[in-house]
Formats: C-alpha cells, sequence, structure tokens
C-alpha cells in the first residue's frame, strides 16, 4: 500500500516529465482536460489539469473531471512513477478509468511517451 | 480447386465470395466479416480450420513493424492461435515485399510518386514497407500514426521517429483490444464527423493519401482536390465513396478480382496456397518471384 504523500510525489514526477518535454507539450496543446486521480484503498484525491500543452497538479478532487483515474494506491503509485505501465492493470480491471475511449487512449499514450521504451 | 477464406472483424456487409484461375489452378475465394465480434471471429477461425487450403486475417494485424522491430498485437495472435491446422496469415509477410514493389513501380511508370510528392501515410507500423520505400524515395511525408490512432495532432515526419516512438508505445499499446485503436465493425462504415472536421487539413494537404483504407475512409473529409489514394481493400462502393470526396486517382496493391480489391491477407493467404508449404518457411523471395509468375501490378483508376 502507498501512502498518500507517495501518490502526490509519483504525480509530480508524471507532471515534471510531462513539462519538461517539448515534443509532449507541442502534441497535447490542443488536450485540455481535468484528470481527477483518486485511490480506492487510502484517502487520497488528486487533480492534473492539462491547458494548452501544460500540466498542473494539485491535491484534492474537481468536481466534474474529464477523466476519472481508479486503482489501489500501490497501483497508482507505480504508474504514475513509471514502475509499472498502465495497460495490464487497464486490461485486468485493477485500474478503472472513466471517461471516453480517444481520452482513455490519449492519456496511455501519454503515460508510455513519457516513462515507455 | 482451393479454397481460402478471409476472416474479418471488419463489417458483414463488405462479404465476397469469388472464383479465379490462377497458374492454372481454380480458387474459390470468400471474405467473411463479423461485425467487430472477436468471439464470433475465434469460432469462425475453428469452424474453417482443416477445412480449408489457406485462411487470412482481416480487419486486424497480428504483426505491426517499425524499423527491424516486430511487435505482436495481441488480440491478432488469439485469432492465429485458434487455427491449429491450416496455414494463417495476417497479409503483413506480403505487405512487407508487395508494397515495396508497388511504390518502385509507380516511382517509375507513373508521375503519381517521385521525390517531393507530398505523401500522408495515415498509418504506417501496419505497412511499413510501403512507409521505409516512399521515405526513400524522397517523397515528402506525413506519418498519421499518433494523428488517426491516437487523436494526437502530431505529424511524424521521419520514419526515425517512427520507430522512436514505436520503440516506447507498441510493446504495450498492442495489449490493448483492437477496437480503441482500428475501426472495426461498424465504425468501418461510418465516418468521426468531429475528428474530420479537426484533421481535414492533412488530408488537403497531401498530393498522395497512403495506407489502411477503413482508417483513411473514417477521417476522409469532402472537398480533396484530386488527390491520389494508394491503398489495398476497396468496393465498388469505396471507389463511389472516394468519387465523392474529391479524389483523383485510386490506385490498389492487390489485383482485382470481379470488381473489388481483396485486403493482402487475401492474396497472401491464396499465394501460401499456391506455394504449399508452412507460411513459417516462405521467404520475401518466394512471394517476390510468385507476383512475378502471376504478372500482378497495381491497379490504377482514374476517378475524376
Amino acid at each position: 500500500m502507498a501512502t498518500h504523500p507517495e501518490i502526490t510525489e509519483s504525480l509530480k514526477a508524471f507532471t515534471d516529465n510531462f513539462n519538461k518535454n517539448p515534443r509532449l507539450k507541442i502534441m497535447n496543446r490542443d488536450w485540455n482536460r481535468v484528470v481527477m486521480i483518486k485511490a480506492t484503498d487510502v484517502d487520497s484525491l488528486h487533480t492534473l489539469t492539462l491547458f494548452e500543452g501544460d500540466v498542473a497538479l494539485r491535491e484534492g478532487p474537481h468536481e466534474q473531471p474529464d477523466l476519472t483515474v481508479i486503482s489501489d494506491s500501490e497501483t497508482l503509485a507505480d504508474i504514475f512513477w513509471g514502475d509499472k505501465t498502465p495497460t495490464e492493470p487497464y486490461n485486468d480491471g485493477t485500474l478503472r478509468i472513466l471517461g471516453s475511449e480517444d481520452d482513455i487512449i490519449r492519456l496511455d499514450f501519454i503515460s508510455l511517451l513519457i516513462w515507455g521504451g | 480447386m482451393k479454397r481460402v477464406v478471409s476472416v474479418s472483424l471488419g463489417s458483414s456487409k463488405r462479404d465476397h465470395r469469388v472464383e479465379v484461375e490462377l497458374l492454372g489452378e481454380k480458387f474459390d475465394i470468400a471474405r467473411r466479416g463479423t461485425d467487430g465480434d472477436f468471439e464470433a471471429a475465434l469460432a469462425l477461425l475453428r469452424e474453417l480450420d482443416g477445412q480449408v487450403d489457406a485462411i487470412g486475417l482481416g480487419g486486424l494485424d497480428v504483426y505491426l513493424y517499425a524499423g527491424k522491430k516486430r511487435y505482436v498485437l495481441r488480440d491478432g495472435l488469439k485469432m492465429m492461435e485458434a487455427v491449429k491446422v491450416t496455414p494463417v496469415v495476417d497479409g503483413s509477410g506480403l505487405k512487407n515485399t508487395l508494397e515495396r514493389e508497388v511504390v518502385h513501380y509507380l516511382a517509375q511508370n507513373t508521375d503519381l510518386l517521385k521525390k517531393g510528392t507530398k505523401v500522408l501515410m495515415v498509418s504506417s507500423v501496419d505497412r511499413f514497407g510501403m512507409a521505409e520505400a516512399m521515405s526513400e524515395l524522397g517523397c515528402d511525408m506525413t506519418f498519421g500514426d499518433l494523428i488517426f490512432s491516437a487523436g494526437i495532432p502530431y505529424p511524424i515526419k521521419t520514419v526515425e521517429e517512427i520507430e522512436e516512438i514505436a520503440n516506447k508505445t507498441l510493446p504495450e499499446l498492442t495489449k490493448m483490444p483492437i477496437h480503441m485503436l482500428y475501426p472495426t465493425g461498424k465504425k468501418q462504415e461510418t465516418q468521426d464527423e468531429e475528428k474530420v472536421k479537426k484533421f481535414a487539413t492533412y488530408y488537403y494537404d497531401a498530393e498522395v493519401i497512403a495506407g489502411d483504407f477503413h482508417l483513411m475512409r473514417r477521417f476522409m473529409p469532402g472537398g480533396l482536390t484530386g488527390q491520389t489514394i494508394l491503398t489495398n481493400t476497396t468496393t465498388a462502393e469505396d471507389v463511389e465513396f472516394l468519387r465523392d470526396k474529391g479524389a483523383g486517382t485510386l490506385v490498389t496493391t492487390t489485383p482485382e478480382f470481379n470488381g473489388r480489391s481483396f485486403g493482402t491477407n487475401v492474396l497472401e493467404a491464396v499465394l501460401v496456397a499456391i506455394l504449399g508449404k508452412p507460411w513459417e518457411g516462405v521467404t520475401p523471395e518466394d512471394y517476390l518471384d510468385l507476383l512475378k509468375r502471376l504478372a500482378f501490378e497495381p491497379r490504377i483508376v482514374k476517378l475524376a
């Protein structure tokens, strides 16, 4: 089990890696979305806001997110640290993402472009 | 008579059956779509296994290529492994040889492809041979893999960048259900209107639009200005669709049987049936030799 601060740290790493990647910023200039990250086993909510190619992180929920990423704390921390890809937990149901299929695929791409290879 | 069946995840509306004679041998070639129903496709494959001479897998690829690396689509592999006895192919082996040859043929025998020609290739990892051949020819390439498969408006300009992005993403994306990455079933008969508008400029800017027909169809805007379409699987209805959109010339890489060009998987299955040896033992030279003996040339149709 990961703690709320550990999830926060993993999300900070994800956010930093996104923001210092010029290609990712170009790729996502058109994709303004609010992504809420919710742990199922600890009290932990975060909100990522993508706006014109930049990502901002804050702790806490959002009332109307475009995407909601839900999993146990360990899986969330692993994914956002890049220790685990989201594909397997998504396929086996450990990771649930609420939102449009197009947005889910795009989030998956972003994550792979940061951590993949 | 040899029987070849293509089992596709695509629409059953495109089902077709023809009899042709190739190198003195008669072939009964059929295409059977399962409207995106993966389980129905598996059941049909099991039913056909051992009953026909070769099977083609349509509507999805098993193998994707970027450079020298090969990536295996999990859903495609499940379909391939459902067949135990009959040779089964997905067309990727033939694409890598035939489609390179088609690019060379067009460069040498037509004015449709030359150095500097602006080409939009809607997806490259499913036909890397074509992508590489056009790049080597010096075409001004825009690869739409991220645009049309992920909705990311980022045109890739070189095969090196395709390889780099593929290396990061494909090992994982190939594990996703195929319908999340590629239009299957009913999606093959409709257009994504929002993305048609959003991505229209990539079509308008190109002189040649190349690649998978279902993918290019799903996002193709109206008001094209005589662009050349380079693809493989088209029906008479598809030809009218392209004419309506304003395309100027249609080039199909596979030959026409009774008014339509079949997918590469069908042609590869036919070639494997002619060769009569296990697919694993078939080499690109075997295909090239057969294609020469069959005198296959790309079909070029003026639409305007």
